[in-house]
Order: structure tokens, then sequence, then C-alpha cells
């Protein structure tokens, strides 16, 4: 994830390219429940920027994720089903690696009020806007990342095969 | 006070927002975290009042109008929903301002 951007504008090409791979990021069932919204256009990104409050960068080109509610209504899917947002993640991780490979500077926004947003790109009322991948090329000085309070190994996060029955299911 | 054309804060004004923004900030770590909206709404507020002399007759209306019904905080407790379809109004009525006042909705992309 790059924090902080330079001034430089993303080529269309590049990010042309982004939004290729998202295309082919994982789907549950192929099913392609998700649409983006690419902005270059800098009045509407300065615009979008004032509605995002996680948007620290200033980016020079942004992909919105949304879900097609209407594809996810016509597959019989519910509109909260889990594999909605599982799959604007493998969307949005894929991006993430596309634009590292091609010298960019990516990273998720997420806190943006949805309602905002509509009206400023005045989507479809069946488009719910879940995730902006924020792009450009990176500062020369990036702030600190956030880290752990103490170092985490992944085997801090991994456990083997079945719990044993020590009494460890009590309710939340 | 006469101010140059387009500023819409004096100095004394700004370091009153700045100075409620750092002390909230602090302020909300030993608070309920329900203060938090309360506390951005009322320095929105208050900026709100800052501008409204100076302010173009369309944001004028905004802050008077729509941002001047922002929801009361203990409909946050009393009817959590509405209070977030509440906000939801607001974000979208400010949202359409912007789109209006830089010109989204004239300039091709």
């Amino acid at each position: 994830m790059v924090r902080a951007l330079a001034e430089r504008p993303v080529e269309r090409a590049a990010l042309e390219s982004v939004l290729k791979a998202a295309r082919w990021a994982p789907n549950a069932g192929n099913r392609r429940l998700h649409r983006f919204v690419a902005v270059q256009h800098g009045p509407t990104l300065a615009v979008l920027r004032m509605v995002s409050p996680g948007m620290f960068q200033r980016p020079t080109a942004v992909v919105l994720v949304c879900i097609d509610q209407r594809r996810v209504s016509a597959f019989g899917m519910r509109a909260t089903a889990k594999s909605l947002l599982i799959d604007v993640g493998t969307a949005a991780q894929t991006m993430l690696l596309a634009a590292q490979s091609l010298g960019l500077g990516a990273g998720v926004v997420t806190s943006f009020s949805q309602a905002a947003v509509r009206e400023v790109l005045n989507l479809p009322e069946h488009l719910s806007p879940e995730l902006f991948i924020c792009l450009g090329y990176p500062a020369p000085a990036q702030p600190p990342a956030m880290r752990p309070r103490s170092p985490v190994t992944w085997q801090d996060l991994t456990d083997w095969e079945r719990f044993p029955s020590t009494g460890n299911r009590q309710p939340l | 006070m006469a101010m140059a054309p387009g500023l819409m804060l004096t100095e004394d004004e700004a370091l009153e927002l700045l100075s409620f923004l750092v002390t909230a900030a602090r302020t909300q770590l030993d608070e309920s975290p329900e203060y938090g909206p309360l506390r951005l709404l009322t320095a929105a507020g208050r900026l709100a009042s800052f501008m409204v002399e100076r302010a173009s007759p369309a944001t004028r209306a905004l802050l008077a109008g729509p941002l001047g019904r922002m929801p009361d905080a203990a409909l946050r407790s009393v009817d959590p929903a509405r209070y977030v379809n509440e906000l939801d109004e607001v974000c979208r009525a400010l949202a359409r301002h912007l789109v209006g006042h830089f010109g989204l909705d004239r300039t091709p992309p």
C-alpha cells in the first residue's frame, strides 16, 4: 500500500492494464457481479476526495469497485451474500498487484460516504459503491506504515487442523 | 468584518475550529464512541456558521438548508436507522452541491 502519491498523472494505458487485470480476478462462480468505474478527471477526483474521509492520498486516478445489484438479483442471490464482498476484495487485491507490477503506487479506501459518491459520479441505482483503488506514482517520502503493536508472524495467525475439545467454544 | 473575496474564515475563527477539532480528537479517547459523529457535526455546524454570510448564494442555501437540518445527536440512540438515513441525506445534498459548485455536471471529463 502506498499512501503518498506524486502529482504525475497515471497514463491511460497503465490504468487500462490495471482494469484488464481486474477482469481476470477470481470471483465466485465466474458470475462477474462487479463493475468498475475509472476516474482520471482532476476536478472529479478532488470532489471524490472531499467526500471520502479515508482518502489521505491525492490519487491521479481511481477505480471504484461496485456491486451490480441488478445482476445479483438476476442470479437469485441475496444482496448481502458474503461472496459479493469477497469478490470485491479479490478484485482489489488483483488490481493492487497489477499496479505494483507497473511501478504505480496504490491504496485501498473504504471510508467514504456511499451516498455522496453516488451523487458525485451519478451512479445508476443498481450499482453500489464498495471500495476505491487509489492510483498514482509513489511520492519520494511516505508516511510511516500502520504496524501492529508487536511483530506478527504467519505462525501467530495460523492454527492447524481441528481445535482441541477443551471447552473453548464459548459465546462471544 | 470585511474580508478579501473568496475567504471564508478569519484567523480567529480558523483557530477556534482548529482548537475544537484537535481537542475533540483527544477527548474522544475518553468518551463514548457515539460522541464521535456528534463532535464532527458540531465542528461542521460551527464552520457553517462562520461561512454563511460570506458564501455564494448557492452555498448559503446549502448551509441554511440541508446542512442546517443535520440530525440531532439524541436520534442516534433513539432511532439509529433514521439517524443513518438523515445523515446520508445530508451527504447527498452536500455532494449535489459540490457537483454543481465545481462544475462536474458541465465540464466533460
